[in-house]
C-alpha cells in the first residue's frame, strides 16, 4: 500500500477524532515529560559536580587529603614531592564560606590555590595566571555570584568562615571564557596564602594533588598510602565526583521512581483515551477487511496512526520536559550543597532524548494496536460475533488474573521492595482487571436498588453501562478515574510519608535542647563546622541559662560515602530520634551511646562496609578509632548516610575538642526569645556565631527537607493535573459520542432533565466504581512506594495509611469529573431530536 | 463464474448442539446476472455471503470462482480476491466520519497501490454516474442514508470487480430509495458485466433479481427460477 494512501486515510479520519487524539498525545507527552525532566535534572546534578571537579583538578591523578576541616601541614608537600614517580604536586585549601555582600548573602566554596595548580589544573583554574595569584589578594568570583550578592565590581565584602567574619576583596570576573554552567558555579578562587590568612589556617592545606609519571601510578599510590599512615585519605584526584554520585543517588532514585510511575500513569491515561476510539477503529478494520485489505495493510494503517501520535507526543513531551527541567526541576537538592560545591549547568544527554523520542511511538503503538490485536488477527466470524459482555467464564479469568497480580505485588513488597516499579505495574494490572468485575457487580446491585424506585434516569444509566456496544467506553471512563485516583493517592501518600519521616528526624535531632549556638549560614545547617575559642563558659554563667553542652559534628568520607557525623552530648536523654532504627533496639542503642565506644550507623553505610550490629569498625576519622556498631539506622535525611556517636568519642576520634554547636538549656520560665537575646549579647555583634531556638532550627531542617523533596511534590502535582485533564478528555468524549443516542431518546419522548440526570447517574456510577477502586489500590501503592523509598534510598519514612489523602483524591477527581459531565452534559441534552431523524 | 458446490457450515450452538448455518447449498451465478438469495432472518444468508467472500471457511463443499477454489486461498490471497474481484455492499453504510464521499468511495482503490490522488481521480466518474457529482466533497454526516449507500456501491465497484455481494443493501432505506439504489446497482452491473448476489428478506428487493433462491434453515428450498417463492411476487 502506498504511503500517500496511508497518509491520506490518516488525514481524513483525523478530522473526526482530533480532540481524542490530542488528549491521547497529551497523556503520553506528560509521562515522557516527567521522565525526560527527571533524567535531565539527574544528569545535570551529577554532571555539574563532575565538571566543576575536573575544572579544578585537571590532569592531576591523586590527592592526599585531611579527614577534617583543620587540614594538613603544607610542609607535607615536600615529602609528597620526594616520592619516586611523582612528577608534580599542588596544594589546595578548601573552605565553606558565606559572602555577605551589600545585597544578599551567598554560600560559596572558597578554593585557595597556588601557581602550580593554576598551571596543571583544569579549565576553571588554568589561565588564572601566576601574575594574578602573586599580585592580588582577592577572591575571584563568577560575575553572576557577585551580582547575586550585590557586588558587580571590585570591592570589599564580609566573608564568614566558621565562626569568624573578615573583610575580603572580591573580583567579579573570575570565569570569563568558561562554559555558562561552570561560570555560575558557587566557587571563589583565591591565592592560597590569602585563603590561609582569611581562615586562620596558616601553613595548612586540605588537599595535596599529585601528578605521577606515566606508568608509575601504582608505585606512587602505595607510597602515598604509607605516608598517610591511616590518618589521611589517599584518593583519586576527582574523588569528589564519586562521593557526589553516591550522595545524589537516593534523590535521583526517588525522583526516578516517582517519574517512572507518573509516566506509567500518563501512558494509561493515553491508553484510556485511545480505548474510547476503539469502536471506531474496530468498525474501520471490519470495513477494510471486507474491502480486501490484508492484515499487513491494516497494521500499516494503524501503525501510521500510532506513529503520528507517538511522534507528536514525543515532540510535545520533549518540549514540556525541557520546560519542566528549567522551570521546576532545576532546584538542586540544596542540602547536598552543605557538603559539595554544586554547579548549575544543565546537561541533556542523548540517552534522555532517545528515551523520549523512542518512548512516544512505542507507547502509542501499544496503545493503538494493543486493544485491536484481536480485531486485526481474529478470524472474521469470531471478530464479528464477539460479545463484549463479561461472561461468567471471563469473570473467573479476570478474578484469577487479579489474584495472580496481587500475589506478585505482595511478593515484590516482601522480597524485593527495590523492584517497586514492577510492583506498581502488577498492581495497576490487578486494578484494571478487577474493574470490569466490580462494574458488573455494582450495576447489578444498583439495578436492583433502582428497581424499587420509579425514576427513569437511573434505569437509563444502567442500561447504557450494561450495553455491550458501550462496554469499552464504560471501562475506559471508569479506568481513567481509577488510574487518576490510584496515581495521585500512591504518589502523594508516599511523598507525605517521606516528608513525615524527615520531620520526625528534624524534631528528634533539634529538640534535645532549647537553644543552639553555631556558625551562621545555610551551608552550616547541619552543624558540621567546628569552631574554636568558645564562649561556652560566659554563656553558662548567664542567669537565664541552666546548662551549656558541647555538640560535635562534621562530614567524614567512609568508603565512597560522605557521611554526616552527629555527636550529641554524652548525657542527652534521647540522642537517637524515634523511629530511626532499622536494626537494633532503641533502649539498648541509647545505653550504648551513653556508655561510649559505640556508634549507630546508617544501614546503607553498614551494607557498603559489610557491618552487623555488635561488630567493631575502624572509623576512618583523623585519629582512626575502633568503635562498635550499636544499631543500624536510616540515613536521617542525609542521602549518603549518617553516623551517630557521643561527643566524647568524637573528641577522641577527631583529636579536637572544638565544638560544632553549643546546646544551651534555659532555666524554667525563660522564653526562647529572651534566652537567645541574652546569648547574643554575650557573643557580641562581631561574632560569626548565630543563635537559634530548637523550633527555629527544626523549621529550617523541615524547609531544607521540603526543598529536597521539591521534585517529588512537583511530580505529585503534575499527576493530579494530568488526571484532571484525562478526566476532561474522557468525559468530554463520552458525552460527544452520546449526542446521537440522546437525540434518539428525545424522539422517544425522554425529557432533557431525565436525559441529563441519566448522564449524571452514569458518570457517577462509572467514576464511583473506578475512583473507589483506585483509592483502595492507591493505598496499597503507598505501602509499596514507602517501603521502596525506605529500603532503596535509606531515607526515614514514617508510614501512616493515607486514608485522608485517598478520600481527598476520590472526592477531587470524582467531583471534577462530575462537573465536567454536568456542564457539557447539559449542553449535549439540548441536541435537536431532528438529528436522529435526519436522512 | 461462481459455483457453490454442496457447501456446508456449522457453528457450535448454545446447548452444545452444532447449528447448521449452511447445509449442502449448491448454485451458480453467471457474469452479469443478478441473483437474489431470499430468506427470513437466521436462514443462513449472511453465512453464505461470508463463505463466498472467503471470510469463513466451509466445513465441506467448494466455492469455485473463475475456476479457482476460493476456500483454499490463504489469508493474503483471500484479501487480494476481495480487493480486486469482489465488491461488498452492506446493509448499513458504514462510512469513515470526517472523510468526504470521494475518499470514502476510493478506500478500496487506495489499497490497490495506486496512490491517494489517483484513487480520488479514478473514482470521480463512478460517483458522477451514481448521481453524487454535487455531493462528492460532502462528509457522511452531510449525506442522506440513500446517498451514503450509493457511496458504498461506488466503493464496491471501484476496482471493477467481477462479483458484487450485496447484503441487505436497502435494509435501511424506504421503498422509493430502495428502488433507486437497486435500479442503479442492477443497471451498473449489467453495463459492466458484473454478477451480483443480493441477500435480502425484502420481497420488493428480490423482485429486481433475474433469479431468486430461497434459503431456509441453511438449505435452498427451490431451484431458483421461480419468483413465486417470494411472497408478494406470487400475485
Amino acid at each position: 500500500m502506498r504511503f500517500s494512501s496511508i497518509a491520506r486515510l490518516y488525514r481524513v479520519r483525523l478530522r473526526a477524532r482530533l480532540v481524542q487524539e490530542l488528549f491521547a498525545a497529551l497523556g503520553i507527552a506528560i509521562g515522557l515529560a516527567l521522565l525526560f525532566s527527571s533524567q535531565v535534572s539527574s544528569t545535570s546534578l551529577n554532571g555539574a559536580v563532575a565538571e566543576l571537579t575536573s575544572g579544578i583538578v585537571g590532569q592531576m591523578r591523586f590527592q592526599i587529603s585531611a579527614r577534617d576541616p583543620h587540614g594538613i601541614p603544607e610542609s607535607l608537600m615536600r615529602q609528597v614531592g620526594a616520592i619516586p614517580g611523582v612528577r608534580a604536586t599542588a596544594p589546595m585549601l578548601e573552605q565553606g564560606a558565606t559572602i555577605i555582600g551589600s545585597g544578599r548573602t551567598r554560600s560559596v566554596d572558597v578554593v585557595g590555590i597556588n601557581p602550580q595548580l593554576a598551571r596543571l589544573g583544569g579549565k576553571l583554574v588554568r589561565g588564572f595566571g601566576v601574575f594574578r595569584l602573586a599580585k592580588v589578594d582577592a577572591l575571584m568570583l563568577p560575575a553572576s555570584i557577585a551580582r547575586a550578592v550585590g557586588d558587580s565590581s571590585l570591592q570589599s565584602v564580609k566573608l564568614r568562615i566558621g565562626a569568624d567574619i573578615d573583610t575580603a576583596l572580591v573580583v567579579p570576573d573570575l570565569l570569563v571564557g568558561v562554559s555558562d554552567g561552570l561560570a555560575n558555579s558557587p566557587v571563589a578562587i583565591a591565592p592560597l596564602a590569602y585563603v590561609q590568612a582569611l581562615s586562620g589556617m596558616s601553613s595548612r592545606v586540605t588537599s595535596i594533588f599529585v601528578q605521577s609519571t606515566p606508568g608509575r601510578d601504582r608505585e606512587v599510590l602505595a607510597a602515598l598510602e604509607r605516608l598517610a599512615a591511616g590518618r589521611l585519605n589517599v584518593r583519586p584526584a576527582a574523588f569528589t565526583e564519586t562521593l557526589f554520585d553516591r550522595a545524589a543517588e537516593p534523590t535521583n532514585q526517588s525522583t526516578g521512581l516517582f517519574s517512572a510511575i507518573s509516566a506509567l500513569v500518563g501512558f494509561l491515561f493515553a491508553f484510556n483515551a485511545l480505548l474510547l476510539t476503539v469502536p471506531q477503529r474496530r468498525r474501520l478494520i471490519e470495513d477494510l477487511r471486507l474491502d480486501g485489505y490484508t492484515r499487513r495493510m491494516i497494521v500499516e494503517v494503524l501503525a501510521f496512526d500510532a506513529l503520528v501520535l507517538g511522534v507528536v507526543a514525543s515532540a510535545a513531551g520533549l518540549a514540556l520536559g525541557d520546560l519542566l527541567s528549567i522551570a521546576l526541576f532545576d532546584s538542586n537538592p540544596g542540602y547536598l550543597s552543605f557538603a559539595f560545591p554544586i554547579g548549575t549547568e544543565r546537561i541533556v544527554t542523548w540517552t534522555s532524548v532517545a528515551l523520549c523520542v523512542g518512548g512516544g511511538p512505542l507507547a502509542a503503538l501499544v496503545g493503538v494496536l494493543g486493544p485491536l490485536r484481536g480485531a486485526i488477527f481474529a478470524h472474521h466470524a469470531e471478530f464479528f460475533g464477539a460479545s463484549a459482555l463479561t461472561s461468567a467464564r471471563a469473570t473467573s479469568w479476570l478474578l484469577g488474573g487479579v489474584s495472580i497480580c496481587l500475589v506478585a505485588t505482595t511478593a515484590i513488597l516482601a522480597l524485593a521492595p527495590s523492584a517497586a516499579i514492577t510492583g506498581v505495574v502488577t498492581l495497576t494490572l490487578a486494578l484494571l482487571l478487577a474493574l470490569p468485575v466490580l462494574l458488573d457487580v455494582l450495576t447489578r446491585v444498583f439495578n436492583r436498588l433502582q428497581a424499587l424506585g420509579r425514576a427513569s434516569s437511573p434505569y437509563l444509566a444502567v442500561m447504557e453501562i450494561r450495553s455491550a456496544a458501550n462496554r469499552s467506553r464504560s471501562i475506559a471512563v471508569a479506568a481513567t478515574g481509577a488510574i487518576a485516583v490510584f496515581g495521585s493517592v500512591a504518589i502523594e501518600t508516599a511523598h507525605r510519608d517521606l516528608q513525615a519521616g524527615l520531620n520526625k528526624v528534624a524534631h528528634g535531632l533539634n529538640a534535645t535542647t532549647d537553644l543552639w549556638v553555631l556558625p551562621s549560614g545555610t551551608a552550616n545547617a547541619l552543624a558540621t563546622t567546628p569552631f574554636g575559642g568558645t564562649d561556652a563558659g560566659r554563656i553558662a554563667a548567664l542567669a537565664d541559662v541552666a546548662k551549656v553542652e558541647i555538640y560535635r559534628g562534621s562530614f567524614l568520607d567512609v568508603g565512597d560515602r560522605r557521611a554526616w557525623v552527629i555527636a550529641p552530648p554524652r548525657d542527652v536523654a534521647h540522642p537517637i530520634p524515634s523511629g530511626q532504627l532499622v536494626v537494633g533496639d532503641m533502649r539498648l542503642a541509647t545505653e550504648r551511646l551513653h556508655a561510649g565506644g559505640w556508634m549507630v550507623v546508617s544501614a546503607a553505610i553498614a551494607a557498603a562496609q559489610h557491618l552487623r550490629v555488635g561488630q567493631s569498625f575502624l572509623l576512618p576519622s583523623p585519629r582512626s578509632t575502633v568503635l562498635r556498631i550499636a544499631a543500624l539506622g536510616t540515613n536521617l535525611g542525609w542521602p549518603p548516610g549518617a553516623i551517630m556517636l557521643n561527643a566524647e568519642d568524637y573528641r577522641r576520634a577527631w583529636g579536637s575538642s572544638d565544638p560544632s554547636a553549643l546546646e544551651v538549656a534555659l532555666r524554667p520560665g525563660v522564653s526562647d526569645a529572651d534566652g537567645a537575646r541574652a546569648v547574643r549579647d554575650v557573643l557580641g555583634p562581631r561574632s560569626g556565631l548565630g543563635v537559634q531556638s530548637a523550633a527555629q532550627r527544626e523549621q529550617a531542617f523541615r524547609a531544607t527537607a521540603r526543598q529536597g523533596l521539591a521534585r517529588l511534590s512537583e511530580i505529585s502535582a503534575l499527576v493530579l493535573i494530568a488526571a484532571i485533564l484525562a478526566m476532561a478528555a474522557t468525559m468530554g468524549a463520552m458525552i460527544w459520542q452520546r449526542r446521537g443516542r440522546i437525540a434518539d431518546m428525545k424522539v422517544d419522548g425522554f425529557s432533557r432533565g431525565v436525559l441529563w440526570r441519566a448522564l449524571m447517574w452514569e458518570g457517577g456510577l462509572l467514576l464511583g466504581a473506578g475512583c473507589s477502586l483506585g483509592a483502595l489500590f492507591g493505598l496499597y501503592g503507598q505501602v509499596l512506594l514507602s517501603r521502596a523509598l525506605s529500603t532503596v534510598t535509606g531515607f526515614p519514612v514514617a508510614y501512616s495509611p493515607g486514608f485522608t489523602v485517598a478520600l481527598d483524591s476520590f472526592v477531587t477527581v470524582t467531583a471534577t469529573a462530575m462537573l465536567i459531565v454536568a456542564i457539557p452534559g447539559g449542553m449535549a441534552t439540548r441536541v435537536r431530536p431532528a438529528i436522529a431523524l435526519r436522512d | 463464474m461462481l459455483s457453490l458446490v454442496d457447501l456446508s457450515k456449522r457453528f457450535p450452538g448454545a446447548c452444545g448442539e452444532p447449528v447448521r448455518a449452511v447445509d449442502g447449498v449448491s448454485l451458480s451465478v453467471a457474469p452479469g446476472e443478478l441473483l437474489a438469495l431470499y430468506g427470513p432472518s437466521g436462514s443462513g444468508k449472511t453465512t453464505l455471503m461470508m463463505l463466498i467472500a472467503a471470510l469463513l471457511r466451509a466445513d465441506s463443499g467448494q466455492v469455485i470462482f473463475d475456476g479457482r477454489d476460493i476456500s483454499a486461498l490463504s489469508a493474503r490471497q483471500a484479501a487480494r480476491y476481495r480487493l480486486l474481484e469482489l465488491g461488498f455492499v452492506r446493509q448499513s453504510p458504514n462510512l469513515i466520519a470526517g472523510a468526504d464521499a470521494l475518499d470514502n468511495a476510493a478506500l478500496k482503490l487506495m489499497a490497490a497501490d495506486i496512490g491517494a490522488r489517483e484513487a480520488r481521480r479514478r473514482i470521480r466518474p463512478l460517483l458522477d454516474r451514481l448521481g453524487l457529482h454535487e455531493r462528492a466533497l460532502h462528509r457522511p454526516e452531510q449525506l442522506s442514508t440513500g446517498e451514503r449507500q450509493r457511496v458504498m456501491i461506488a466503493r464496491a465497484l471501484s476496482t471493477d470487480p467481477k462479483l458484487v455481494l450485496a447484503d441487505e443493501p436497502t435494509g435501511s432505506l424506504d421503498s422509493r430509495r430502495s428502488g433507486e439504489v437497486l435500479s442503479l446497482l442492477s443497471s451498473l452491473c449489467k453495463d459492466r458485466g458484473v454478477a451480483v448476489v443480493l441477500v435480502t428478506h425484502d420481497p420488493q428487493a428480490a423482485a429486481y433479481a433475474g433469479r431468486v433462491h430461497t434459503l431456509r434453515d441453511g438449505r435452498l428450498v427451490d431451484d431458483g427460477d421461480e419468483r413465486a417463492a417470494v411472497p408478494g411476487n406470487a400475485a
